[in-house]
């Protein structure tokens, strides 16, 4: 039978939602007044087949489809994996060779790998999608498209939201707006109604303004761009960027200090590292040490690393993010370690897609669908993983395509759900920021406690 | 409509409008100051990098038509001719090396420098505007593609081609090897059983969606077709995407004078990749619409035949079209806009196919580009912040060695030749931030750190501009005379009333001119440097200057 897509959502709202509503709430650390979530976009489509690889038996299978890095593959030698054990028993996953500064994270409980996780209009198998049961998201395998939907949520539309800023909405703001990107504007952060803030990273641009002194001719300058940037607002385009620039100025007084890293304990944890990334989180970090001094309470972060979309040349490409990456995670985790935060602090991967398992001709891999993802902090139950891990076959029972691209088996929406449910997002409130979640027949993960 | 009929009506439009300038008015007048046509400017706007009172006086006197014909015809400055390297850094710049030796050769750095001063100064500003927003749609990015001469001889493809067949352009784009580099085309191999390889999908998929058709189908006036259930129709789908990877197997760098061919040629970036007949997968291949290609074809035929049905498809009118138009005018085309433009697109008067040039000269001459000042409020583009820095340097006669600028674009997020990815430095479809449904491009990369990126740059290039970087062979630094408005005088009501005309069209409210009055009239009168240098700063810094409409 074909669901019309209406059919499909009336049928599958009524699944799901139930769990969540006696959790309305919960989530809030004991004595804590302050939450983040720190989103880490991973732009490109991060190829999560040499994330995290299977060290048991399944080891075969990954390095047949692989290919042999001697002869020009893209498999990871199983000596070289470093082994994810968990509580008791034998490890049957390890992380890619990059990632050491991740083992410790994952051995005390602060980091959890989520397989197999993807944009999903809802439910679906290789059967239900072979017969078009079930609608694939739109303009899959598009880098633009699926980084939008994995940023709103909403695969099935064109949405002018991310979750980031839907969630934004509901929070108030202090003196500076609760979403902050250090990686420029993403649809993620943007809102019905809010508004993101962008500041620069650290070792960045100056967030105020320069040359302008304390003389009159000085202030009376500064006292005609304040009155200009309340004029001229006929037309809409000119009424954004006005806005945009009016929310600058009024957070610059009290972030400017902040952001120029002025008495701050975090920045040492960083030091050696010079990637964007750490950059980024090393800014957050200084934000979060800030946060009473800035009034916050309820924070979300944009980051980014790009790079990842590693057609060609993959061994030595995706080594040398995934390195910046787990160092960038381990210094940021350890500054909210730090700052006594850790468990009111959880940073989530998203990336564009996952890519194909079987390698393409130029030594790198092409665009696919489900991918795994990490999620770290002390409110994380971590030394685990979640989801269900697909089986690494080309044209196996979880490839759409003979190339190995794996149908997801977990969707963005229970994983949106599950973080925005700890950050504090009533069951009311979820309904507008994942507003597919009903179609799925978890809303929370677990994850997260 | 035909061509010529169309040019008729439109220059009565251009007539009309410009009625009211008289040839002498337009002269810098230390009484009333700068008298220019607000249509002129806003042309300037769209078509060059930025306005001079010269260049608006030129187009006053020829009339939109002439002028943009007359643009049409010049040739593209030169962006420069760059050493030939190996893409290895250390052999190129041996421990010892001064610092500027990765800089040169391993960054676009230099060819951005050119694009700076070519910009400000060169005389093909059409050209030069229609191949930076080409830039942006085909985009290579010297973030992968790292020798600066491979970047240089990529933009001088886009720079020849501004004006020519769209078949050409995808011909050139596709054989070159910057692109094939950076799209994984050049040495992609047919599928290798042994290896349990497949072809490089990557330049296919983005040829595709990117660069001709879009990933749906779409009406002549840019609206998507949907399905009987609203939903969007694709152009393609994944079996079109593998096949066409398999059309571009078979093709390397051009061998290197000097150097012996291979299967895999060494990198070499000057004229376009050349087939090896034994890396291309001679299977029958099915592709857009069901076209075959068939079995046994070289490398070269079933290229020539995949580009020619990826050019006959009826949505690259509209998608390309549309997109010229977001670039250079506005960001909301009204449908019937886009369909004006679809049609030149399909037959440009003559019965070609695909004419740039006749298609720009359609997107700027239309009666929703052209007119004093335009009154929907959703009308324009956000500018991009090359604009704003060209256009600065334009108006207030800065002369530059483009160092300045090649790395303050950076900082303003927007590194020429430097995109982040092939996407760009801002997707087409980022909604305007409040803007109700209206999307804004470039409203992406204007977020409020670089609200303060952008003033503090204007303060630099009007207070204290950057003298000769001693890194940089030849360097000559940047120096600002203020252009025109330096001729003016101090009075604050003329210098306002000139910069609105020059900058804003004369759309500058009262309020906003008083406002720039009182800010000037705080400054010594005999300080007219300085308050020249008040009224730039606050008109540059304006959100209507950010706006172009």
């Amino acid at each position: 039978m074909r669901l019309s897509r209406r059919e499909l959502l009336s049928g599958l709202s009524l699944l799901g939602l139930s769990p969540l509503l006696l959790r309305n709430g919960a989530a809030r650390a004991a004595g804590s007044s302050y939450q983040a979530l720190v989103c880490l976009f991973l732009f490109g489509g991060n190829d999560g087949n040499n994330l995290v690889v299977p060290v048991d038996a399944r080891y075969d299978d990954y390095l047949a489809a692989r290919g042999d890095p001697a002869n020009g593959g893209l498999g990871l030698p199983l000596t070289q994996l470093l082994p994810l054990n968990p509580a008791t028993g034998t490890a049957t996953f390890g992380l890619h060779p990059s990632m050491p500064e991740l083992v410790p994270l994952w051995e005390s409980g602060a980091l959890a790998v989520l397989f197999n996780v993807g944009t999903l209009v809802a439910p679906t198998d290789k059967a239900d999608d072979a017969a078009g049961r079930v609608p694939r998201p739109m303009s899959l395998m598009s880098h633009q498209d699926q980084q939008n939907q994995w940023q709103t949520s909403l695969p099935d539309q064109q949405s002018r939201t991310g979750w980031g800023g839907r969630i934004a909405d509901g929070l108030g703001t202090s003196s500076l707006p609760p979403l902050v990107s250090v990686a420029g504007n993403a649809l993620f952060a943007v809102g019905a109604t809010s508004h993101p803030l962008a500041v620069p990273a650290v070792g960045g641009s100056t967030f105020g303004l320069t040359g302008l002194d304390s003389s009159a001719p000085g202030q009376a300058l500064r006292a005609a761009m304040d009155a200009i940037r309340t004029l001229d607002l006929d037309n809409v385009l000119v009424q954004s960027v006005a806005g945009n620039a009016v929310a600058a100025f009024t957070a610059s007084g009290a972030l400017s200090p902040v952001l120029a890293g002025t008495g701050s304990t975090v920045d040492a944890l960083f030091a050696g590292q010079t990637s964007g990334l750490a950059r980024q989180l090393n800014q957050v970090a200084r934000i979060i040490e800030a946060r009473h001094l800035l009034g916050a309470t309820e924070q979300i972060f944009f980051v980014s690393l790009g790079g990842f979309d590693t057609h060609n040349d993959q061994m030595n490409r995706q080594q040398a993010l995934l390195a910046q990456l787990s160092q960038g995670l381990s210094a940021f985790h350890q500054a909210t370690v730090q700052l006594g935060v850790d468990a009111n602090v959880t940073t989530f991967t998203l990336s564009d897609f996952g890519r194909t398992l079987k390698p393409a001709s130029g030594g790198g891999s092409d665009h696919a669908w489900g991918n795994h993802q990490l999620v770290v902090g002390g409110a994380v139950r971590g030394r685990t993983t979640y989801g269900t891990f697909p089986t690494l076959a080309l044209g196996g029972p979880d490839d759409f395509t003979s190339e190995g691209r794996w149908i997801p088996t977990t969707s963005t929406d229970q994983y949106v759900a599950t973080l925005a449910r700890w950050f504090g997002v009533s069951a009311a409130d979820l309904a507008t920021v994942v507003p597919n979640l009903g179609r799925f027949p978890t809303a929370d993960l677990g994850f997260l406690g | 409509m035909a061509r010529s009929r169309l040019l008729g009506l439109l220059s009565v439009l251009a007539l009309g409008s410009w009625v009211g300038c008289s040839s002498s008015g337009s002269s810098p007048d230390a009484g009333t100051g700068l008298s220019l046509s607000p249509d002129a400017v806003r042309l300037a706007d769209q078509a060059t990098f930025g306005p001079t009172v010269a260049l608006v006086q030129d187009i006053q006197q020829k009339g939109a038509a002439p002028w943009l014909d007359a643009q049409l015809q010049l040739l593209p400055s030169d962006l420069g001719t760059y050493p030939v390297i190996v893409d290895n850094v250390n052999t190129v710049c041996p421990m010892g090396s001064p610092p500027a030796c990765a800089r040169d050769n391993f960054t676009p750095f230099p060819t951005q420098t050119a694009f700076f001063r070519n910009a400000i100064g060169g005389p093909d500003q059409l050209r030069q505007r229609v191949a930076f927003a080409l830039s942006q749609i085909l985009v290579v990015s010297g973030t992968e593609v790292r020798p600066n001469y491979a970047v240089a001889e990529y933009q001088k493809v886009l720079l020849r081609d501004a004006f020519a067949s769209f078949r050409q352009v995808l011909q050139d784009v596709t054989l070159s090897p910057a692109m094939g580099r950076y799209l994984n085309m050049v040495n992609n191999d047919k599928p290798n059983p042994a290896l349990g390889t497949n072809p490089n999908e990557n330049y296919a998929r983005e040829l595709m969606q990117l660069f001709s058709i879009g990933l749906v189908q779409l009406n002549a006036d840019g609206s998507v077709v949907v399905d009987g259930g609203g939903v969007p129709v694709p152009t393609y789908g994944q079996d079109v995407v593998k096949a066409m990877a398999r059309v571009f197997t078979g093709w390397t760098y051009p061998t290197q004078p000097g150097v012996a061919a291979r299967g895999h040629n060494p990198e070499y970036y000057i004229g376009p990749m050349i087939p090896v007949a034994a890396n291309h997968d001679t299977g029958s291949k099915q592709i857009l619409g069901g076209t075959v290609l068939a079995a046994g074809q070289s490398a070269d035929t079933d290229l020539q035949q995949a580009l020619d049905a990826l050019f006959a498809h009826p949505n690259v009118g509209p998608f390309i079209g549309k997109q010229l138009i977001q670039h250079l005018v506005t960001a909301n085309p009204s449908p019937a806009y886009v369909a004006r433009v679809s049609a030149t697109f399909a037959d440009d008067g003559h019965g070609a196919r695909g004419n740039l040039g006749a298609v720009v000269r359609a997107i700027l001459l239309d009666p929703e580009a052209r007119g004093d000042s335009k009154t929907d409020p959703g009308y324009g583009r956000v500018k991009d912040p090359v604009l704003l820095l060209t256009g600065l340097a334009r108006a207030l006669g800065v002369s530059t060695d483009g160092v300045y600028f090649a790395s303050t674009s950076g900082a303003l997020e927007q590194s020429v030749y430097q995109a982040p990815s092939v996407f760009s430095f801002y997707p087409p479809d980022y909604p305007l931030p409040g803007g109700g449904g209206l999307l804004s491009p470039a409203s992406a990369v204007l977020d409020s750190a670089s609200v303060f990126t952008r003033a503090n740059a204007v303060w630099k290039l009007l207070y204290a501009p950057p003298g000769p970087d001693s890194t940089v062979a030849g360097a000559t630094g940047t120096q600002t005379s203020l252009g025109d408005l330096a001729s003016l005088g101090g009075d604050a009501e003329t210098l306002a009333r000139s910069a609105d005309a020059l900058f804003l069209h004369g759309t500058m409210p009262g309020a906003m001119r008083s406002a720039i009055a009182d800010a000037v009239n705080a400054r010594d009168p005999s300080d007219v440097g300085g308050r020249v240098r008040a009224v730039a700063y606050l008109v540059l810094t304006s959100p209507g200057y950010q706006v172009e409409r």
